[in-house]
């Protein structure tokens, strides 16, 4: 039921330090690097709440308040604590996942265009290019049965809730509930191994 | 790290992503007024977030990034001047004052309650909150007078967004999901806090949304506050 992930985020090891300059000039309000910025993430940032929000038009409108929300808080993004596009996304999948929770439960139809989730799960398992930080979690998700990785995988990538991770695997809401907790307390120890 | 376990997993799973809508708004209120709540969220986003790099691309739609680009230059880039939080010392008397003669200017919702009778007569009889992320915010200043049985709600250089209102909330463990208290500039409103007790009344944190004109459409509310705060009581 997988097929690969594609396209790591930072395709070199400089894109990184590039998001971060990015990011202090946008803190300085330079507007030329919003714009920059914007046209190297977008792609990335519209996978990650297309994904969540399954309908376009959402999708789009919650990509702009994303790239809003970037642009006034780009001077609290502390590259110590990750990288560029892990706090922009963080930025996009708690501002998609405010909205899912709020419209409805989420709809298979009514796709994005060029978007085909019904051959899809990501799999960062078989991602090729990984960061240090992905390599390290991919290791630890490796130890959690397939079952309860697939659980943390479609939540994290669907923004599924506990009911709807319930249906999809036919378990008892309260038994998600406890896979979630063991699953996230293993990773938590696995990462800080 | 003094966060319980069951706090932590709260935080976890806020991170994940599987809370439903209710307890979502609840962790996104505390954590604006819980550094501990708020530094474990923080990791485990942290922790979660390299998986963001396997989501493949998507393109997005062509004509977002002028729109985006005009929404930013309409913003204000700090917290617009003019009206100063008020400070917490002043007198009751003063505010009623101040209260009422903002009501003119910024409107004001009232809403009556029925206050139970307070345990104790020595029992503080006003409270007041200011609702805001940081001091140099704009704020939302909130108002209970149990004696008066009134809750005012006065915005302090706060404005919802075009097209959107302010909804205010009452967030209390012993109720359970957050509850509406009403829209922020929408006239008196029939939500009563008769159902409340005086203590929760009093120990409660208020958050306000950005709801669609009239309110949240589900009763919970939309998203993360972008205000929140508790009650203090007033010396009269």
């Amino acid at each position: 039921m997988t097929i690969r992930g594609e396209a790591p985020g930072e395709r070199s090891a400089g894109a990184g330090d590039d998001l971060t300059l990015l990011l202090s000039r946008i803190a300085g309000r330079d507007a030329a690097a919003f714009s920059t910025l914007y046209k190297r993430t977008s792609a990335k940032l519209y996978g990650v709440v297309a994904r969540i929000l399954t309908r376009g038009d959402v999708a789009a409108d919650v990509l702009q308040e994303v790239y809003v929300r970037i642009w006034e808080k780009a001077g609290e993004f502390d590259p110590v604590r990750g990288s560029p596009l892990a706090w922009m996304a963080t930025i996009a999948r708690n501002r998609a996942l405010d909205e899912v929770r709020r419209v409805r439960p989420v709809s298979l139809e009514d796709q994005p265009a060029g978007f085909e989730p019904a051959a899809e799960d990501i799999d960062p398992l078989a991602a090729r290019e990984r960061s240090e930080g992905l390599t390290a979690l991919v290791d630890c998700l490796k130890a959690l049965d397939e079952e309860k990785r697939a659980v943390v995988l479609l939540a994290y990538y669907r923004g599924l809730s506990r009911e709807a991770l319930a249906k999809r695997f036919g378990r008892p809401v309260p038994t998600i509930k406890t896979w979630l907790h063991r699953s996230l307390a293993q990773l938590r120890d696995c990462l800080a191994s | 790290m003094t966060i319980s376990p069951d706090d932590d997993f709260a935080a976890a799973e806020y991170a994940l992503g599987t809370l439903d809508a209710s307890e979502r708004a609840t962790l996104a209120a505390r954590r604006l007024r819980e550094p501990e709540l708020d530094e474990s969220i923080s990791a485990w986003e942290e922790r979660l977030a390299p998986l963001a790099e396997a989501t493949p691309e998507i393109e997005p739609p062509r004509d977002l990034l002028p729109a985006i680009e005009a929404r930013i230059r309409g913003a204000s880039p700090e917290a617009p001047g003019g009206a100063a939080v008020v400070t917490l010392e002043r007198s009751v008397r003063r505010w009623r004052a101040m209260a009422i003669a903002a009501s003119v200017l910024a409107g004001v919702l009232a809403i009556g309650f029925v206050a139970r009778e307070a345990t104790r007569q020595s029992a503080p009889r006003e409270y007041v909150a200011i609702l805001q992320k940081d001091a140099a915010s704009p704020a939302i200043e909130v108002t209970v007078n149990l004696d008066k049985q009134e809750l005012t709600v006065r915005p302090v250089a706060a404005q919802a967004p075009p097209g959107k209102a302010y909804e205010l909330w009452i967030i209390d463990a012993k109720l359970g999901a957050p509850r509406s208290l009403g829209v922020i500039g929408d006239g008196p409103r029939g939500a009563s806090l008769s159902a409340y007790d005086p203590a929760v009344v009093a120990g409660a944190t208020y958050a306000v949304t950005v709801e669609p004109p009239g309110g949240s459409p589900t009763g919970q509310p939309s998203g993360t506050p972008v205000f929140v705060g508790k009650l203090i009581p007033v010396s009269p």
